[in-house]
């Protein structure tokens, strides 16, 4: 296992290298500097710019320090428009962003895995149809739809009927809010975002939980006489885990960049918020330190997917 | 990143299990479906626990907060807010409004009529002599800076004429971007001088030296000095108000240096407690703030007394121990809030303006007045216009027949239209540059010469004499019109409305849509032959209006229209250095109609802001000339909901 795992990382070092060359490329493809400083900005404060970010160096040179700054986790770098370490930064905008994504995350599979278990072994009847006609409805409805009408109906309607549950919109960092507050801010953009991937979940389940009803497996379990309860729960679900695990590791990366419409409208100041305020402001460092956190990120997850994958299946690693 | 992180098409959703799978599973559908009845109930249970238990958190932390007798303003900030809280780097309304909390000005507009200038920082207004050429300044005792570990012993100092030189002479350092330097350029007596030296041993690898002299700054003690100026422009009390010349401490800008914005030390009545750019901005009261009151009763209007602004008349200010500021990119979340009675004031967006007032006659709703809600609406020194290329072969040039064409152009557009389509009626149209409610702007908008009303008959005959009888030259090629503007959905709608009243006199008009800076550079380089601007005046004189068609400040100076007229020249020469007065304005009426007939451009517009105000915030009337109002404001929490 140990070398299949360093077999992996070893594979992706040139990838990860690539996808930072290609994205330091790109971003370079029009002048930062003057970019962020405007057509007005004189040659001298270009120049000036252009020296405190080391972006009067030769191309490789710059790239060599970065790598060599990802290395070692060293992301002092100052953000042009925040004027704060980019790292500092990054790390203040994930916990917003995990604040939403990971409890939409788990709600999301136990729900969707539920209604796909009751839907597969209903498969067929009204109740089979009704489940999927509501996943495809929700997945139907655009995401802005579900935020206009949850500020206004979940949020501020309720709070006119003396409910006040929901928070319209902004967000409280933990350690500052009144316990109860926190959740409050967080708990309709969670609910949301439930409601607009359960859909996509609950589809894809389904048709794993269908695809497993009809392995030999299940009909040796039910030749050995057990109950259907114990077939349902105990022997197809755990066999249907295999592509619920990796669907679920798929998303892990894009938990931690957050949704960039659902941070804005709710004003969240979660990663998604952040990386697009760094492009409006045409904020260099924080935007090339994002891309590559992220790459990084990826790449992390991918090569855990595989591990899992190859825990759980042995022929992988002989692959 | 994803605005749908799991987005993924699903796969195998039409794979099928076997029948005798199926039948067998049927059985277990009814038990299934009981428990999963059974988990909802308890989902919807738990969901209902919980939303108790939120609401009682809700109201317990109000309680918690009206038991705290704090008294606690919650403001909306439309757009991301600030870029910074450095005054030599503010540029925007939003950096203006989160100067004006923690900094102060020499002077600045009167909260009860925002025409007139009032001393701040000064314990009178300036006084003016030799001819109007130096100023002298008293500076008001007992002012200090916010108390800030950049002083000996973390106590603020009183503020020294040292300190104004230094804040005035940070708008000449090119390491603060120069972005304000306008305000300040050919002004005062060898400032330029000083900011090309200290700027050209910068680039020597030298420094910038704050300690040099400068021939316009003359101390007389720490707390008396003047100014020289190059020539005696009246103008140059109102740029001392503008919010990019707040006196700051060379302790402080020593100390943080780059970061400056995110350590702001002023003399203003609240120091910073967090600024989280793009999210919040949250100040508390000075306590050191020196002694302003709050205005006087006489200086209200009658209109504004009937109002009851004059209710704190004369008491100590500011009145609220804290101001709570949130951005909001989003109208909805922000309307809602107010609506909720979680912000106290909003100005009314477009998109809701229809919810709060009625159309016709712009009063407010009465289910608004039921909640106790207020309104306001300010006029802003706006001036919307489409301008000429005075430059431009075509539409260019002072001849009769030139005139006669941009007469024409100006007669064929529908004010009224544009007003009702694309602002919903709320802007003011009007004649010549000079906005609404200051001096030389023409009664009831309508000048001697008047464009604004649209003839198209006559419009063609004008054509005619300019030699394009139905949009067309004697050789038969049609007049051919570029209209640039900034590419936005309100631009598109304005190009497509243009569009559509001008070509009505045959020609073809052909409107660009182009990025702002694009816009700016082709403006500036004279390659633009009509353009679409607006022009939001930075003091209440119409002085600051007419510069713009001041022949000596053409492209890329001020004047984009590259109006020359040496007779208009002569009379701008003469205002710049009088004294308001009815001579004054009598020769601003002049210049404005001189304009008129040459037409330089299309318009005029101007738009207003309306506010509306929750039933717990008190003293509040908003404008937009000036934000150092913001420390009058106060709330009265028993009504609050």
């Amino acid at each position: 296992m140990l070398s299949f795992i360093l077999r992996k990382l070893l594979a992706s070092i040139p990838v990860y290298l690539g996808i930072v060359l290609i994205v330091m490329l790109c971003l370079r493809v029009n002048d930062p500097v003057q970019a962020y400083l405007g057509k007005s900005a004189s040659p001298e404060s270009i120049a000036a710019q252009r020296e405190k970010m080391g972006l009067d160096e030769p191309f490789v040179s710059q790239y060599v320090s970065f790598i060599g700054r990802i290395v070692t986790l060293n992301f002092s770098e100052e953000s042009w428009e925040r004027k704060q370490p980019v790292g500092e930064i990054l790390a203040s905008a994930v916990v917003p962003s995990l604040a939403i994504t990971v409890p939409a995350l788990l709600l999301t599979t136990i729900v969707a895995i539920g209604i796909a278990l009751l839907s597969a072994y209903m498969r067929g009847s009204i109740t089979d149809k009704a489940l999927m006609f509501a996943a495809v409805l929700g997945m139907s409805i655009s995401l802005l739809v579900y935020v206009v009408m949850g500020q206004y109906f979940g949020a501020y309607w309720t709070a006119q009927q003396g409910l006040d549950v929901f928070a319209i919109s902004g967000y409280e960092p933990v350690h500052e809010s009144v316990p109860g507050n926190w959740i409050r801010y967080c708990l309709l953009p969670v609910i949301i975002t439930v409601i607009l991937t359960i859909g996509y979940d609950t589809r894809f389940y389904r048709a794993v939980m269908v695809e497993e009803t009809g392995r030999d497996y299940i009909v040796t379990a039910r030749a050995k006489g057990a109950t259907k309860p114990k077939i349902m729960f105990v022997h197809m679900l755990k066999n249907a885990m295999i592509p619920i695990i990796t669907h679920v590791m798929i998303t892990l990366p894009f938990l931690i960049t957050g949704s960039i419409v659902m941070e804005t409208f709710f004003r969240i100041p979660g990663m998604g918020q952040t990386l697009i305020t760094a492009i409006n402001s045409k904020d260099f460092p924080l935007i090339q330190a994002f891309t590559a956190v992220f790459a990084a990120i990826f790449i992390a997850t991918n090569i855990l997917t595989d591990v899992l994958y190859a825990l759980v299946d042995p022929r992988v690693r002989l692959g | 990143m994803s605005d749908h992180p799991r987005n993924r098409p699903c796969t195998g959703a039409q794979i099928r299990p076997s029948s005798s799978v199926t039948s067998r599973l049927g059985e277990l559908s009814r038990r299934a479906a009981l428990r999963a009845m059974a988990l909802a109930a308890a989902g919807v249970a738990s969901i209902g626990l919980l939303a108790g238990t939120l609401t009682a958190t809700a109201h317990a932390g109000q309680a918690a907060a009206s038991a705290g007798a704090r008294k606690v303003l919650q403001m909306p900030m439309r757009t991301d807010g600030p870029k910074s809280l450095d005054p030599a780097q503010g540029s925007t309304q939003y950096d203006n409004i989160a100067v004006s909390l923690m900094f102060e000005t020499l002077l600045t507009f009167s909260y009860a009529n925002p025409s007139v200038l009032e001393p701040v920082l000064l314990s009178e207004m300036p006084v003016r002599s030799e001819g109007g050429k130096v100023i002298t300044f008293k500076l008001k005792p007992g002012v200090v800076f916010h108390d800030n570990a950049c002083f000996p012993g973390g106590k603020g100092r009183e503020i020294t004429a040292d300190d104004v030189f230094y804040s005035i002479k940070r708008l000449a350092d090119k390491r603060n971007g120069l972005k304000n330097w306008w305000l300040l350029e050919g002004v005062i007596d060898g400032l330029d001088e000083y900011k090309d030296e200290q700027n050209k041993a910068l680039d020597s690898g030298g420094t910038f030296n704050y300690d040099a002299p400068v021939r316009g700054f003359q101390k007389v003690t720490d707390k008396e000095f003047r100014i020289v100026l190059t020539r005696p422009v009246y103008r140059f009390l109102y740029t001392l108000a503008q919010f990019q010349l707040s006196i700051v401490p060379r302790e402080a800008v020593e100390k943080y240096g780059d970061r400056f914005s995110f350590n702001p030390v002023g003399t203003g009545p609240f120091v910073l407690d967090q600024w989280e750019p793009k999210q919040r901005l949250n100040v508390n009261r000075n306590p050191n703030y020196h002694d302003v009151r709050y205005p006087a009763r006489e200086a209200w209007s009658r209109e504004d007394r009937r109002r009851r602004m004059d209710r704190a008349a004369g008491q100590r200010v500011p009145f609220v121990d804290r101001m709570e500021f949130t951005m909001f990119v989003q109208d909805q979340p922000m309307w809602l809030e107010f609506q909720s009675g979680k912000l106290g004031y909003i100005e009314v967006p477009n998109d809701y303006f229809e919810q709060a007032f009625d159309k016709r006659t712009r009063g407010l709703k009465p289910e608004m007045a039921e909640k106790g809600i207020t309104s306001h609406s300010d006029v802003l020194l706006d001036f919307i216009f489409t301008g000429f290329n005075m430059a431009d072969p075509v539409v260019g040039g002072l001849t009769p027949e030139a005139r006669a064409l941009r007469q024409a152009l100006h007669l064929a557009v529908d004010h009224g239209e544009l007003n009702e389509v694309v602002y919903q009626g709320i802007n003011s149209v009007y004649d010549g540059p000079i906005p609404v409610g200051v001096p030389g702007h023409p009664e009831g908008g309508k000048a001697p010469i008047s464009w604004t009303t649209p003839d198209l008959d006559r419009a063609k005959e004008l054509l005619a004499k300019a030699g394009w009888p139905n949009g067309r030259n004697a050789k038969g090629e049609q007049l051919t019109l570029r209209y640039s503007t900034s590419n936005s959905e309100q631009n598109r709608k304005i190009s497509d409305l243009l569009k559509r009243q001008i070509e009505r006199l045959g020609v073809s008009f052909n409107p660009v849509l182009l990025d702002f800076s694009t816009l700016i550079e082709n403006v500036n380089n004279k390659k633009a032959q009509m353009f679409g601007f607006a022009w939001g005046s930075d003091y209440p004189d119409a002085e600051n209006n007419l510069a713009l068609f001041y022949g000596p400040n053409e492209s890329p100076g001020s004047n984009h229209y590259n109006y020359k007229n040496p007779a208009y020249d002569a009379l701008y020469d003469q205002i710049l250095v009088m004294e308001p007065s009815p001579e004054r304005t009598k020769i601003y009426e002049q210049m404005r109609d001189m304009l008129l007939a040459d037409v330089p451009y299309i318009g005029s517009m101007g738009r207003t802001r309306f506010y509306l105000m929750s039933p717990w915030i008190v003293n509040c009337r908003p404008t937009e000339r000036t934000w150092s109002w913001l420390k009058y404001l106060d709330v009265d929490d028993s009504k609050r909901k």
